[in-house]
């Protein structure tokens, strides 16, 4: 989930702990027939399969877009003083804390890349 | 997870007042491996002690020089600090090489060094483990060791340090500051900070009870290449086997501390006088003493190969 703007895992905090906070979740995104771009692009390029992990694959993906805009550096970017830069590998590299057991993988790249703007 | 009481801490007073009055109670700052350790219920407290709203989240030249990292940084925040990327690189690839995003967001710097092991014997309430019980025995001894330490082991505990980050800290000499019990200002050097297993691996650090991490601090700018570089059984998302994070120098001098294999990051500056001869006489030196078991003998052969690959890449 998101909250105030940041990607953290929802197992791993407590509620009490973010009174006030601005807390967004798959929910918050879209809705049906008004899909957040991202959801759309998960569904054009096949980017699950048992949708279990989906919540947060999308949720992480908005907030991994978001860092690489804010020059969050990642383990892949070359130079740590350079504006990193939107490309498949810093893609697939930042959303390694999201696991997909059925291996939707590749397609879930093809979805984030679509939004991007990248040639996965 | 067992039941527990929460309150925020308002001040540093507050949480260390808060600490006396219940010697079960924890800190609470990112959460991302003591609630993991609670819902296990290997850690048990009966009250948290949440210290998010301390301040403590700046990152601060220091009057010497250095720079004054506030233990609430995230882990996020510190490793992609303009000063940090420029000044201390090996601190910022040590943290992007651990962890995930998500994780980083969260978990902080006091957090990161106070991180428990990823032993699977710890992690498993049936196996013994003289850490999560002392005196109940070590079940990795005659099980899977391939993770595990191969140096500064004891026959009590053959547990590792996880944090990549504190490979970083060690090798440029950071000191962490803390507030005691009493309230009194202590400085201790990261390579007195974890503890070595002995008889007591139960007891991680040189923290008194009640002790609060406030800030660690980096001596000035020491300059040279700065690399990190981590081997582990995936490409991301896992821990070490071995890391080797290092301040290489263009005369061929360094610092260089080793993560993956022992109960602290592993540093030997008599070591650091034999780097210009090359990675097989340091890591000869560095490794010396060793008690690996068949199953992680390879780690003694993989530091000497990942130094030898960060001398490499310190020369290009």
């Amino acid at each position: 989930m998101i909250v105030d703007g940041r990607r953290i895992n929802s197992c791993l905090t407590l509620a009490v702990m973010h009174e006030g906070d601005a807390i967004t979740t798959i929910e918050g995104l879209g809705e049906p027939g008004n899909l957040h771009p991202i959801q759309a692009a998960f569904i054009k390029h096949d980017g699950f399969q048992c949708g279990y992990c989906t919540p947060g694959q999308i949720c992480s993906s908005l907030a991994v877009i978001e860092e690489i805009n804010a020059n969050i550096p990642s383990h892949v970017t070359k130079n740590l003083t350079d504006q990193v830069a939107i490309t498949a590998a810093e893609i697939r590299e930042r959303m390694s804390g999201n696991l997909c057991r059925c291996g939707a993988y590749s397609n879930i790249l093809d979805a984030i890349s679509d939004v991007a703007g990248v040639k996965a | 997870m067992r039941s527990f009481s929460y309150e925020r801490a308002t001040s540093i007073e507050a949480a260390l007042q808060a600490a006396a009055r219940n010697v079960d109670a924890r800190f609470i700052a990112g959460g991302t491996n003591l609630l993991d350790l609670m819902k296990l219920e290997i850690e048990k407290p009966s009250h948290l002690i949440d210290v998010n709203g301390l301040g403590l989240d700046t990152i601060e030249k220091s009057p010497e020089g250095g720079l004054r990292i506030g233990a609430l940084v995230r882990n996020t925040d510190l490793a992609a600090d303009e000063t940090v990327r420029r000044d201390y690189g090996l601190l910022s690839r040590a943290l992007v090489a651990g962890a995930s995003g998500q994780l980083r967001n969260k978990a902080t710097t006091a957090g990161n060094l106070l991180q428990r092991t990823r032993c699977p014997y710890f992690y498993d309430p049936n196996q013994a483990c003289n850490k999560r019980q002392p005196g109940s025995g070590c079940s990795a001894f005659g099980g899977v060791t391939r993770q595990l330490g191969v140096i500064g082991v004891s026959e009590a505990c053959l547990a590792t340090q996880p944090s990549d980050m504190a490979v970083a800290m060690r090798a440029l000499d950071a000191v962490v500051e803390t507030r005691g019990a009493s309230g009194a200002k202590r400085s201790i050097p990261i390579g007195d900070f974890h503890r070595l297993p002995g008889d007591t691996p139960h007891i991680e650090t040189e923290l008194e009870p009640g002790e609060l991490i406030t800030g660690v601090v980096l001596p000035p700018p020491v300059g040279g290449k700065q690399i990190y570089r981590k081997v582990r059984d995936r490409a991301s998302y896992a821990f070490a086997l071995v890391s080797v994070g290092a301040v290489i120098h263009p005369d061929g001098s360094g610092q260089v501390a080793v993560g993956g294999v022992a109960h602290k990051p592993w540093r030997v500056e008599d070591a650091e006088t034999e780097l210009s001869k090359g990675a097989r006489a340091m890591s000869a030196v560095l490794m010396e003493g060793a008690r690996p078991t068949e199953q992680n003998k390879f780690k003694i052969s993989l530091v000497e190969r990942t130094l030898e690959a960060v001398l490499k890449e310190a020369r290009e």
